[in-house]
């Protein structure tokens, strides 16, 4: 009986001791989740702080923290954006269009490509998996000017799918889903073959569902590069009808004199990515929820 | 281990096998020498392409304006524009299209972009047309006629013919040049003249920049009596004024590197280091933000200012302190850069300039010097688009424009800068010179304004031993980039 | 294991992408090649019609490049300055925000914005941060604003530091140039690794519950061995990445690539901005230095990979 009691305090003792442990660390976690949070943020809260300035404020040499005045009369600008040849409107509908047709096209193509690499076992896999990683480490500029006398011979220039299909397959991604698909178990996958299940069933069910996090990121990262692509789209699209929206906004908001009109400029840029953020919040979601369901690995 | 022999194998091979597949070069037209055909523009229907950056709010409308005037004179040129970003993003985009023969017909361009599209032949030399005889299809010659070749600012003309040999293949389109801004209340109530040349003879040499800032870092201590924006055009526009060798457009390209230019640098140098003057990169920030500062520290002393400011002519509206009250605070008072000899004054001419790619279809050249001579020779546009955008006329005629002399007369140093800037402008149309233009002339540009900022803040104690060695790197790398 | 009726498959799967890849990446690259062996190769006067001797000439002159060193030496140190750091940064910002239940959304939610945020943004603070405005040669006492940084260092009692101004050292612009780095590099990285933790079982942190293992041995012996394939995926990438630095310090020292005052020297020039600067005119000289880079990424990849092989466990 004694012993009992005495182990017990003692175990008491021990979680109070664990509590205390887990409570610091916990605090720590948060002050560090917090103050790193803060320095990530600050570029996004400069963009809203310069977008709400005048012109003049922002060019002032100490930069001020905070507006001395909110114009938010930028974004009244920045939304009529009167200088565009093509309405924001239009611009957001080509970037939309290619942004989703780019990414499900993108998508299928890295699936199945990392899909043979992570399973599938043919000859020449090794030595072609390190040429396609060897192609990561040529800076992309060179390979401008080819393509674009390439696409030029296709006669792709001013279409959607010069913009769409010569940077569908991207390395990094089949490189990102691969690891993510190697940490799937292969015993589920021969289990599967056993039971004569199709590949592309056993992808669109198994595969699928359990790199849905990843499978997410890749979605916003080639959302992300459609926002962003500056120089190609201006290089091979350039009639308007099809121009993107950062060549839109790019030089829109220039004073006579070739200054360009920051705030202005940050604002529409807030606007426009507005819609990528709600997207973003949405998708969220199913990063995190990710493969809580079962014991997968293993 | 194995696979990584395989690998580097591949890797090897591959280099080999393509490296030796050797140069396929394509043949394209050398369209430099354009012969203007028999009976010049015969009318025929053509789509013409213009490549500028005219992103500005307001500068497309008055374009479009006059591409319809010029439809109403010939109705078979279709114009096509486009702002293509920046001066730089005309040059990438035109550079990439030229290699699969897709150029526009018309593009802004600045002397060393044509440089480099005349590596491919592609650009028009221009002298044929200009001479030409032949028909503009609307009752007239298709050159241009002695009145119109007179009636270009001289200066700006010439940047056409600097690459070295002695053809024309650019015109000017619209230009601005570097002006002196100054504290115009703070000069009056402290008597101080306006300077007009830069080094002073004497001590009491009462209109000479040196004499000037001395005087005002006395009244303002903390201040910079001046800032320079561009250190590169101040390297470049004293060479000019001294007359001593900067660039070449042929044989050696680099000849910066001499006693004269390391002199003034020297002095330049002992300036900034008293606390005379910065520039914008020195500083750090705009040195028209500098220029604009009104308000006070805590403890009532003027906080850090400027109260001269040279700068591009177009940017004058910059120049300006914030009205308080519809009121602003000081008067801007906008006068010629200071000089070496003046007789003989010299300023940089800025601004773009456009030229006429070649085609196979030589109607479409022509139409596209049709193009470009309206819009060069037209007075209303000049004027017009000079109003718009804050640079000056390439042609003397637009003075006698009514509205654009109305514009002119308005002139002051608060409300209407922007007449006062290009006022002071056109009285200097004399004085306007270009830099040589060569492959490599942007490198060099960029060298001196680098060599120039590099000696002005060093703080090495050999100051000779420190400049001989800036002049003689700045000359290495350019001529690495340009060989 | 291979069986012929998996390799036609698995040639199936991978042929849109080869395909695609042959034409827009392999033919670039075999040109990149072609004209890294034309002397002097440029494509203007190539439209013109003219010949390139074929030779080392291209690799010769880059190597004869006075800022050479220089080039390759930022280049090393900056991949070796900020893959560990970001990754290790980004593991431990991943790892704690799986770990939390309040604020875990507002939280993921901010370490995304960045890729809402404009680059020109980013540019810009970095210069309020780091930037002495109004420096004088009197001192820093002159100046008109410190930059932010500076400022938090003063109600420490520290600095102020010269970080990018003139006559600021080698040390202050790598150290500026390595945060900016990291800060850019962190929202991917976290990305991918939150993503990857997703896939991580939780069966694994059950039994280490009950255990009681320690949090740090939990995540030593098993968060990283289980996030191992996406840990090697962000260094191998990060370290590519890296080698290819440019833009940033374009964007934050400016063309001359260095403190005001570096004249000719450019002193934190990289490989990549060296081929940057060749590519208008010298395509054959920027082509000879992209494979020379090529090498130098292909075999710290290829060292990369050897590691990974023996520490990720799939």
């Amino acid at each position: 009986m004694a012993n009992e009691t005495m182990m017990e305090k003692d175990m008491q003792k021990v979680t109070a001791k664990q509590r205390v442990i887990r409570i610091i660390s916990l605090v720590l976690v948060y002050a560090f989740l917090i103050l790193m949070a803060l320095i990530v943020l600050f570029p996004f809260y400069w963009m809203l702080n310069s977008s709400l300035k005048s012109l003049e404020e922002y060019r002032w040499s100490i930069p001020s923290l905070f507006p001395h005045k909110l114009r938010f009369v930028n974004y009244v600008t920045a939304f009529k954006a009167e200088s565009l040849s093509v309405s924001l409107g239009q611009l957001f509908v080509n970037t939309a269009y290619v942004g989703i047709v780019s990414t499900i096209l993108s998508l299928v193509v890295t699936v199945l490509s990392a899909f043979a690499f992570a399973r599938l076992e043919f000859k020449g896999k090794n030595i072609l998996f390190a040429g396609l990683l060897a192609t990561m480490m040529i800076p992309g500029e060179l390979f401008t000017i080819t393509n674009y006398t390439t696409v030029y011979r296709f006669g792709w220039t001013n279409t959607f799918i010069v913009l769409i299909v010569p940077f569908l397959v991207s390395v990094f991604y089949i490189y990102l889903l691969r690891q993510n698909f190697l940490q799937i178990p292969n015993e589920l996958y021969l289990a599967a073959k056993v039971d004569g299940t199709s590949d592309i069933k056993y992808l669109w069910k198994v595969m699928i569902p359990l790199s849905l996090p990843t499978l997410i990121s890749i979605t916003i990262l080639k959302m992300m590069g459609a926002w962003n692509s500056y120089i190609w789209p201006r290089l091979v699209a350039n009639d308007g009808a099809h121009s993107l929206i950062t060549n839109g906004l790019r030089n829109a908001f220039t004073d006579t004199a070739g200054d360009i009109d920051y705030p202005v400029q940050m604002a529409a840029v807030a606007l426009v990515s507005l819609p990528l953020f709600l997207v973003f919040i949405f998708l969220r979601k199913y990063i995190m929820k990710g493969v809580s369901r079962s014991g997968i690995k293993g | 281990m194995k696979k990584i022999k395989r690998l580097v194998f591949i890797v090897v091979f591959a280099l080999l096998a393509f490296g030796l597949i050797g140069c396929a070069g394509t043949n394209g037209g050398n369209s430099a020498n354009f012969t203007v055909p028999e009976g010049g523009y015969d009318g025929s229907e053509v789509t013409i392409k213009f490549y500028h950056t005219m992103s500005a709010q307001n500068l497309q409308p008055v374009l479009e304006t006059y591409i319809k005037e010029f439809n109403k004179i010939y109705p078979n040129i279709h114009v096509n524009h486009e702002a293509v970003g920046g001066y730089d993003d005309v040059r990438d985009q035109v550079s990439k299209e030229i290699t699969v023969g897709g150029q526009p017909n018309i593009a802004y361009c600045y002397p060393d972009h044509v440089a480099l599209y005349n590596l491919a032949g592609a650009v028009v030399q221009l002298d044929s047309l200009i001479d030409s005889t032949e028909s503009d299809g609307a009752n007239g010659q298709l050159g241009l006629t002695a009145e119109q070749k007179a009636d270009f600012i001289q200066g700006y003309y010439n940047e056409g013919l600097q690459f070295g040999d002695g053809h024309m293949y650019t015109m000017p389109f619209s230009k601005s040049t570097e002006v002196l801004y100054y504290n115009k209340t703070f000069f009056e109530a402290n008597n101080i003249k306006v300077p007009t040349h830069w080094f002073a003879a004497s001590e009491d040499d009462d209109t000479s920049l040196e004499y000037v800032m001395k005087k005002i870092k006395t009244l303002d201590p903390t201040s910079f009596p001046l800032g320079y924006d561009s250190e590169a055009n101040w390297f470049i526009t004293m060479c000019e004024q001294l007359g001593s060798p900067y660039t070449s457009a042929t044989g050696e390209h680099f000849l910066f590197n001499n006693d004269t230019n390391k002199g003034f640098v020297k002095t330049f140098r002992e300036w900034h280091q008293a606390g005379l003057v910065t520039t914008q990169s020195i500083y750090g920030s705009y040195t028209s933000g500098l220029f604009v500062e009104t308000g006070v520290n805590d403890d009532g002393t003027p906080k850090q200012r400027s109260y001269m400011s040279i700068g591009s002519s177009a940017g004058a509206t910059h120049q300006r302190p914030k009205a308080v009250d519809d009121v602003y605070p000081f008067e801007v008072g906008i006068a010629p850069i200071p000089q070496m000899d003046a007789s003989k004054p010299k300023v940089i001419s800025q601004g773009p300039s456009v030229c006429i790619f070649g085609k196979s279809n030589s109607q479409e050249v022509i139409a596209s010097w049709l193009f470009v001579k309206f819009l060069t020779t037209s007075v209303e546009f000049q004027a017009e688009f000079s109003m718009v955008s804050g640079y000056v006329p390439v042609i003397k005629s637009v003075n006698s424009n009514e509205v654009y002399a109305a514009f002119l007369a308005k002139a002051d140093g608060g409300a209407n800068i922007a007449s006062l800037s290009a006022k002071v402008c056109l009285e200097q149309e004399a004085a306007y010179y270009t830099s040589p233009a060569f492959n490599g002339s942007s490198e060099a540009r960029s060298q001196v304004g680098a060599l120039l900022q590099k000696v002005m803040v060093s703080k090495e104690a050999d100051v000779d031993a420190m400049i001989n060695k800036a002049f003689a790197d700045a000359v290495e790398e350019c001529k690495y980039k340009a060989e | 294991m291979v069986d012929s009726k998996q390799q036609w498959k698995a040639w199936l799967y991978l042929a849109p992408a080869i395909v695609l890849l042959l034409i827009f990446t392999v033919w670039p690259i075999i040109n990149t090649v072609r004209i890294s062996f034309l002397e002097g190769y440029n494509a203007m006067s190539a439209v013109n019609g003219a010949h390139f001797k074929f030779g080392f000439g291209n690799f010769k002159k880059v190597v004869e490049y006075r800022g050479f060193a220089t080039c390759l030496k930022n280049t090393m140190l900056l991949c070796v300055l900020t893959v560990p750091i970001s990754t290790f940064l980004a593991l431990l910002i991943a790892v704690c925000l799986n770990s939390i239940k309040p604020l875990n959304r507002l939280l993921q939610t901010i370490y995304f914005l960045p890729y809402v945020t404009n680059s020109i943004a980013i540019g810009m603070v970095f210069a309020a941060m780091f930037k002495i405005v109004g420096f004088s040669v009197e001192g820093i006492e002159q100046s008109t604003s410190l930059g932010i940084v500076n400022n938090i260092l003063a109600v420490f009692g520290a600095g102020p530091v010269n970080w990018m101004n003139q006559g600021s050292s080698y040390g202050a612009n790598i150290a500026v140039m390595t945060i900016y780095i990291v800060w850019n590099a962190l929202p991917f990285k976290i990305l991918i690794l939150l993503g990857g933790l997703q896939s991580v079982n939780k069966q694994y942190y059950d039994a280490a519950k009950v255990d009681g293992t320690s949090k740090v041995r939990v995540f030593f012996r098993i968060t990283v061995p289980l996030l191992s394939p996406m840990i090697a995926y962000v260094v191998i990438t990060g370290f590519i990445g890296g080698f290819k630095e440019y833009t940033s310090i374009i964007g934050l020292f400016g063309e001359n690539m260095g403190p005001v005052g570096s004249g000719a020297d450019k002193p934190l020039n990289t490989m990549v901005g060296f081929i940057y600067d060749s590519i208008e005119l010298h395509q054959g000289r920027a082509g000879a230095a992209a494979l020379i880079l090529f090498g130098i990424i292909l075999v710290v990849t290829l060292l990369n990979l050897y590691v990974s092989k023996k520490r990720v466990h799939y």
